[in-house]
């Protein structure tokens, strides 16, 4: 090892306070069916939390960026910001790789909001131009306890911002596409097809009767086909009231960048 | 002679389990220090970042010809020694950290006094400059702490990597060794209560 032993024990104590303090319990699960707008507190009415749901969730289709807003009571000890940055991390708000997720994070009883910009957004929605949606647009209306209309303003003006910046890219998810029907073919080649192949040979050979190899596969396969298909009935299941439902959030990163205020 | 056949083949599956388990763990280590170093330079560009907007800022304070000189110079010193102060990612002992981490303190030190002074002045707390530049530097060190937790995060995949068996037999063997946090953030240690 490279380090004296004095200093072992110390980073194994650092070591088991990162581990103890770990941060996971502090944080809301992500919403299960996923939604973009979550108010913890009963802050907004059912129908304010509805509209302002569907237009993030008609922003989101168009554009891919996705903009959260989540209300909660007390962010505890920790700074609203760095709270944020954790929450909108542990959600994935944004797309994997894009980093196009914008989180707007109140906590009503600390009176203290912050909008976090995913490292993709930070070139759109800079720090400074954050800083001033807080103070003229959020701030105010907060004051008054005109949630709805602060958070409604806020996201006008991050829409306006933000518009041209990302496009539903059609391009890449079809290239997935591709992608999986061409692994998918050549699973079945490799463990359907040349196992029942192989079999032929075997019987003609008369050493035995059938293999367990192509039931064992197959029954995987059937498996996996069953248990997809059990998946995306569950999303449609989970269609709401309103026009359409959400995705869910999709593994973006935040670095740091945004800004709050408090009223 | 078939009777020899069966060990040595046995011997020879081993050998390669051993052998393909050995250079799997060597990559899995590089890769994670790869992380470490990456992080690393994130946790510096970020402090630089800091450092980049002083100037600017030194100088939007200036123009208030009454300003506290002292405080000024304070900074300006502190981020010279700060700037000074880099750490080769291969080289980052504890002694080296500390070294590091104190001259930063220094000009946060020194930064949150002028802060603190500029509340005397009202004509340049409301200056649209000041206020943006302000911004700025609240958002580089809200980027300086995500890049240090980064760091500390793939510290702790790392160390724990490399504690756990076998890993801890074969990190003997390449020499790898475990690595310091960058100090765990004041405030860490309180259990947070949170109500959502």
């Amino acid at each position: 090892m490279r380090y004296p032993s004095v200093i072992r024990p110390i980073l194994v104590l650092a070591f088991f306070f990162l581990q103890v303090f770990g941060f996971a319990q502090d944080f809301p699960a992500a919403p299960n069916p996923p939604r973009l707008v979550n108010d913890f507190t009963g802050t907004l009415s059912a129908t304010e939390v509805d509209q302002l749901e569907q237009k993030l969730l008609a922003y989101s289709d168009s554009t891919s960026t996705q903009v959260s807003i989540v209300l909660l009571g007390s962010v505890g000890p920790y700074d609203i910001s760095d709270y944020a940055f954790q929450l909108g991390e542990q959600w994935g708000i944004g797309g994997k790789g894009k980093d196009n997720g914008i989180l707007i994070l109140a906590a009503i009883d600390d009176r203290k909001v912050f909008i976090a910009t995913g490292r993709g957004m930070e070139g759109v929605v800079p720090d400074a131009l954050a800083k001033r949606i807080v103070t003229n647009k959020i701030l105010p209306n907060f004051k008054m306890q005109e949630y709805y209309q602060g958070l409604d303003q806020a996201t006008d003006v991050i829409f306006k911002l933000a518009s041209g910046e990302y496009k539903a890219d059609e391009v890449m998810s079809e290239g997935n596409n591709i992608g999986a029907v061409l692994f998918l073919l050549l699973f079945i080649v490799l463990f359907v097809i040349l196992p029942i192949i192989k079999n032929r040979k075997d019987n003609n050979n008369h050493m035995g009767g059938k293999g367990g190899g192509v039931d064992f596969w197959t029954s995987i396969l059937l498996a996996n086909a069953l248990s997809g298909g059990g998946r995306s009935g569950g999303k449609f299941g989970d269609f709401s009231s309103g026009g359409g439902s959400f995705g869910g959030f999709g593994g973006g990163s935040f670095g740091g960048g945004g800004a709050g205020g408090s009223w | 002679m078939k009777k020899i056949l069966i060990p040595v083949g046995i011997i020879a599956v081993v050998a390669i389990f051993i052998y393909s388990k050995a250079v799997g763990t060597y990559n899995q280590f590089v890769q994670l220090e790869e992380g470490i170093n990456g992080q690393w330079a994130e946790v510096e560009t970020q402090y630089q970042r800091r450092a980049d907007l002083i100037p600017n800022l030194v100088n939007t304070v200036k123009g208030y010809a009454d300003f506290e000189q002292e405080t000024l110079t304070g900074v300006v010193e502190a981020r010279s020694k700060a700037t000074s102060i880099q750490i080769d990612p291969t080289n980052l002992t504890p002694e080296k950290l500390a070294e590091f981490q104190q001259a930063q303190d220094q000009l946060s030190g020194a930064l949150s006094r002028l802060l603190v002074t500029v509340e005397k002045y009202p004509d340049l707390k409301a200056n649209q400059n000041f206020l943006e530049l302000q911004a700025q530097l609240e958002g580089t060190e809200n980027r300086i702490s995500v890049a240090r937790r980064n760091f500390n995060e793939s510290i702790k995949g790392y160390n724990s990597t490399l504690r756990t068996f076998p890993n801890n037999l074969f990190a003997g063997w390449y020499g790898f060794g475990i690595r310091s946090y960058f100090e765990a953030v004041a405030g860490a240690e309180n259990a947070p209560k949170v109500q959502f």
